[in-house]
């Protein structure tokens, strides 16, 4: 791809999400939703592996279905309320149906089984891209909605949290593994969001942080496999060092960042007297914990053989092997 | 009095005077007149041998319906989403994580006993009108695999086929329960090893992955096998990133690697135009991983000009 129609598509990227965050009106918002999934679509179909385009498809037929509900809904909502403000979501149908689009544009159980596929497609930076950029718009408008009752977003959030970690379960695949994190997560933010909303952008960032960073070192050691994953540590052994403390943070284990927004949101359901749906959403985050765990084991808390006559990648973009002239 | 539904007599009835305009009245005739064409599309029907006449027959008109084939079916079936199930405890794809993380070699088919056999199709023109055969059985001792058989490459007498002689033998897809489909994923690996015993004639690798399209259903990837004759074994090793995508046999320009997580079956073709007898003898087809092979691709990927 030429530098002028990449760089053209990256900022459109950016001026969508952007067009969304500051809008009032129902209809710029969904412009800004859609400039960012028209604009990705070129990114994911850069190689023209059959895989890859029929990512891209699976991609535009849930973006292009959740696009088309939000529509549907926002036209509803001034209808019957006379508003097209985005603030002025009073109507409950519209108010559910612009909730469950949103829901599938970001891959929240149960409109979750594009996700998964559609990262398996995709290169690294790409997915990357999905997981993390592609959210933002979709998530600020949830965040905007007035919830009329906690109920669709905690059924949404529980539902979400036991896919991801259910779903993650036995994958080998690392792209998969992190579709079903991306499940995982985004369960917690809605969780709360009917409580606590600055909660829901506090767990958001973190995840950011810590999916970026994650994406990136499977990015620097080249892998996209549990077995590649395992012969990484000849790569670059301080990043296997580090890459643990990044899964742990996932799954949400003291006393590294990902713990933090998990706790307090774990407070807050208690605080609300949802002490159950905060020990059902704790234990079914097990589930998520024992493959981060996995990953974490198998990167490093051991060595399988290697042959050192493999090519080394640390060194930025590597075109020649070690072994002997 | 029984009204014959010909076209003169529909022009007659006053509201369908109109319809005299229309050039083709063969939609309105439906379900009464005997169809010119097929009902179904060309890729949805089953293989026409050239010069036979299309079958028109409705897709429940093939099916025999037996109970007891069916009651036996359920609990196969059934049987095997059990052990579906439960190997999902012992680890992904049934393998515990330990294999997952180690695995360097693979054997994914090898024959050792006449069940063996099942896994495997084998066809050659003869399907189309030709002369050739192809067989496959066991070798000595349930070891191996032999397939043999004699290339003849006289066209088939229809009007229609022009060339000939080919015989292929191709993997069945591995099915789940319920008869839904089950993918080999080799992502683990890098390179194909066979250990094979030929006659000296060249044949074709072919790997068929899974796609989505309709129009991919025929994309499959190749290779080359030169096979060495004599009585001693061959150890070929194949890497992935050396198989280019080729379309019903037609080598494509946009050339891409193969996806290894999702592959549906392996075949060897012989069409070097040669007749006479030939023996290919199979001992067991695996993957393997070399490490110190780290190309991604062999070939020039299509490159549009001007660039965009």
């Amino acid at each position: 791809m030429t530098p002028l129609i990449y760089s053209t598509l990256i900022i459109s990227l950016g001026i969508g999400t952007t067009l969304t965050f500051a809008s009032t009106h129902w209809y710029l918002a969904w412009m800004g939703i859609e400039i960012n999934t028209l604009a990705i679509i070129p990114l994911m179909t850069q190689s023209h592996s059959p895989r890859a385009t029929e990512a891209t498809t699976k991609y535009f037929f849930a973006q292009a279905t959740a696009s088309a509900t939000l529509l549907f809904a926002a036209t509803s909502n001034a209808f019957f309320t006379g508003s097209w403000d985005i603030l002025q979501t009073n109507n409950p149908l519209t108010y559910t149906l612009m909730t469950l689009a949103l829901a599938m544009k970001i891959g929240l159980a149960p409109l979750h089984s594009w996700m998964p596929e559609v990262m398996q497609g995709l290169t690294l930076l790409t997915g990357l891209i999905l997981s993390t950029w592609q959210k933002l718009a979709p998530f600020c408008l949830i965040y905007q909605i007035q919830p009329h009752s906690p109920n669709l977003f905690m059924a949404l959030g529980l539902l979400s949290i036991v896919a991801g970690g259910w779903g993650g379960f036995n994958q080998v695949q690392l792209r998969k593994i992190l579709a079903y994190s991306s499940i995982a997560h985004l369960g917690w933010m809605v969780l709360i969001l009917s409580f606590s909303p600055p909660l829901t952008l506090v767990a958001f960032s973190t995840y950011l942080m810590m999916t970026f960073s994650l994406f990136y070192s499977f990015m620097m050691t080249k892998t996209t496999h549990i077995n590649s994953l395992s012969t990484s540590w000849a790569k670059i052994p301080t990043l296997t060092a580090l890459t643990p403390l990044i899964l742990l943070s996932l799954g949400g284990l003291p006393p590294l960042t990902g713990f933090l927004p998990k706790w307090m949101i774990l407070q807050e359901l208690t605080k609300q007297d949802l002490a159950l749906v905060a020990v059902l959403a704790a234990l079914f985050s097990l589930f998520s914990l024992y493959f981060y765990l996995r990953l974490s084991y198998t990167m490093t808390l051991t060595m399988p053989p290697n042959n050192p006559a493999g090519t080394l990648p640390w060194r930025l973009n590597p075109s020649h092997n070690t072994l002997p002239p | 009095r029984l009204i014959q539904m010909s076209l003169p007599n529909i022009s007659r009835v006053p509201a369908s005077r109109l319809l005299r305009s229309v050039r083709d009245l063969r939609w309105l005739l439906r379900s009464i007149a005997p169809l010119a064409v097929p009902r179904r599309a060309l890729t949805q029907m089953g293989y026409r041998r050239p010069g036979q006449p299309r079958e028109d027959k409705p897709p429940w008109w093939r099916v025999k319906f037996d109970l007891s084939k069916g009651l036996k079916g359920m609990k196969r079936h059934f049987q095997l989403l059990k052990e579906e199930f439960f190997a999902e405890f012992v680890g992904p794809m049934g393998k515990p994580i330990i294999e997952h993380m180690l695995e360097q070699n693979q054997v994914v088919w090898e024959f050792r006993g006449p069940h063996s056999l099942q896994e495997w199709t084998i066809s050659c023109d003869r399907e189309i009108g030709g002369k050739s055969e192809i067989y496959l059985k066991i070798g000595k001792n349930n070891e191996t695999c032999l397939l043999y058989g004699t290339l003849c490459s006289d066209p088939p007498k229809d009007g229609e086929t022009r060339y000939s002689g080919y015989c292929t033998m191709r993997a069945k897809q591995p099915l789940a329960s319920f008869d839904r489909k089950k993918y080999h994923d080799w992502s683990s690996f890098n390179t194909l090893h066979l250990r094979i015993r030929g006659d000296g004639r060249p044949w074709m690798i072919n790997i068929i992955a899974e796609t989505y399209y309709t129009h991919q259903k025929d994309d499959m990837y190749s290779y080359f096998l030169y096979t060495r004759g004599g009585p001693y074994w061959q150890d070929v090793k194949i890497p992935f990133s050396k198989f280019f995508l080729a379309h019903r046999g037609r080598v494509q320009d946009d050339q891409h690697r193969l996806w290894l997580d999702k592959i549906n079956a392996i075949g060897f073709t012989l069409g070097d135009k040669a007749d006479g007898p030939f023996q290919l003898e199979i001992d067991f087809i695996g993957v393997c991983k070399d490490y110190a092979h780290t190309e991604d691709f062999a070939y020039e990927k299509y490159k549009r000009n001007p660039e965009v």
